[in-house]
């Protein structure tokens, strides 16, 4: 039951409902991503990893958040929101920043269709789970001066070979293009869910 | 948990907008750190902190666990070569990035209630769109939790099993299952809060009132001051580093 003053605030943007809507969803996105990358997280080997994993869960919850809140600056808003919560909670700087960058783009790219297609929703949300990986080309821009802190005669040569190496670069290869692929998994899975639950349920806006 | 009287035991308490300026300028420190010695430092000063906020057991703990991982680094690394050398270098360099920023929230989230959070991110002049979603959040992180319980309890009631091996065998069903009512019941609560919510007036544009006073005390500049000092002596090494 749309009263005149809703409508005001629905066309100036956000109501109260949608803001939360995206708290709601946004608590979400966070635990589900959480879940999916703290095994990664804390393994040395596979550290680098960390955002395949979270990119594994939070697809279905991304997708049902768009079709709810279809509306400009929503996903920027929770993309504030997370990089601020994570600050607090002590993540590396890169990922606050990453995380920003990364729902900022989102939300274009899903704006750019009125958060209508399903197509550019999933690129979206792909481009979302790349978020996290600030951290890892903060590192991959500069590897010698990240461990220089901790080898306090300088980093050896041998580290900086291997670094070098070619299998530095297939790190970072296999860290792209494994996300983009989980994320797009976990879209698809998403984007099946939404047709045939959330829809039918009449719980999308 | 917004609803039981603020007991503490003993300890200052700081504004949370002292914690998050803290928690930048370790950010800062330990970024920028150029050598572990530093970082060791930074850490007292944490644990320093943490005692004065009532923290005892955490700051010990927190402390002798870095001091395990800094002995490890020195003694352990110089006579490693090879592959694990590189493996460990890389992840214990992210380590020593995230450890001191990480003790330090462990602190400042135990000792900050979200009302006054609320209330200080209010006076920091943060806009509603922002400050709304963050509560909401806050309230809601705990619930998730709840329901995921719930769901569990459901799941074996109709002989679905939540456990890997079932996520393996029949991964539709068991990824069905454990979204819809996730994600039905995060809908349902959304819609329940946001009623509620307008009954009691969020969208009063006064400005919010709290209980509890929030403002800058004596020792919130004497904390910073600490913490800024240790910031311009790190830059003074780094610059003698290089």
């Amino acid at each position: 039951m749309p009263t005149a003053k809703q409508d005001k605030t629905r066309k100036n943007g956000m109501t109260v409902k949608d803001l939360i809507v995206m708290g709601v969803f946004g608590a979400l996105l966070m635990v589900c991503s959480m879940i999916g990358g703290v095994l990664f997280a804390v393994t040395p080997t596979l550290t680098f990893y960390f955002s395949i994993g979270a990119a594994l869960l939070p697809g279905p919850v991304f997708l049902l958040l768009l079709a709810k809140v279809p509306k400009r600056w929503g996903l920027t808003i929770i993309g504030v929101i997370i990089s601020l919560l994570s600050l607090i909670m002590g993540m590396h700087w890169g990922m606050c920043v990453g995380g920003l960058i990364g729902a900022f783009l989102a939300d274009m790219i899903a704006g750019a269709k009125n958060y209508r297609s399903k197509k550019l929703n999933i690129l979206s949300y792909i481009v979302y789970s790349f978020g996290p990986m600030g951290t890892y080309i903060a590192y991959f821009a500069d590897p010698e001066g990240w461990a220089s802190t901790m080898l306090q005669n300088g980093t050896t040569q041998e580290y900086i070979n291997a670094m070098n190496n070619a299998a530095a670069w297939w790190v970072l290869i296999i860290m792209i293009v494994g996300t983009a692929l989980i994320a797009w998994l976990s879209g698809l899975v998403g984007c099946k869910l939404l047709r045939k639950q959330f829809e039918k349920a009449g719980i999308t806006a | 948990m917004t609803g039981e009287t603020r007991k503490r035991k003993w300890g200052i308490c700081f504004d949370p907008r002292t914690k998050v300026l803290l928690l930048i300028i370790s950010m800062i420190i330990a970024t920028t750190a150029p050598s572990l010695s530093y970082e060791c430092a930074l850490i007292l000063l944490i644990a320093v902190m943490g005692i004065l906020c009532g923290k005892v057991r955490y700051s010990i703990i927190g402390t002798i666990v870095f001091l395990v991982l800094y002995l490890f680094t020195t003694l352990y690394l110089g006579n490693v070569t090879g592959t694990a050398y590189t493996m460990f270098t890389a992840w214990l360099s992210l380590v020593f990035k995230v450890y001191p920023c990480g003790m330090l929230a462990g602190i400042a989230v135990s000792t900050t209630r979200v009302n006054e959070f609320l209330s200080a991110m209010n006076k920091a002049h943060v806009p509603k769109k922002v400050v709304i979603p963050l509560a909401v959040m806050l309230r809601y992180l705990p619930t998730i939790r709840e329901d995921w319980h719930f769901i569990k309890d459901a799941m074996r009631l109709r002989d679905v099993s939540p456990s890997l091996k079932e996520l393996i065998s029949h991964p539709g069903m068991t990824i069905e299952c454990l979204y819809s009512p996730l994600l039905m019941a995060a809908s349902k609560a959304a819609d329940e809060l946001a009623i509620a919510s307008v009954t009691r007036g969020i969208e009063n544009p006064h400005t919010r009132t709290c209980l509890i006073q929030i403002r800058f005390r004596i020792q919130d500049f004497l904390i910073i001051c600490c913490f800024a000092v240790m910031m311009v002596v790190n830059f003074i090494g780094r610059g003698g580093a290089i």
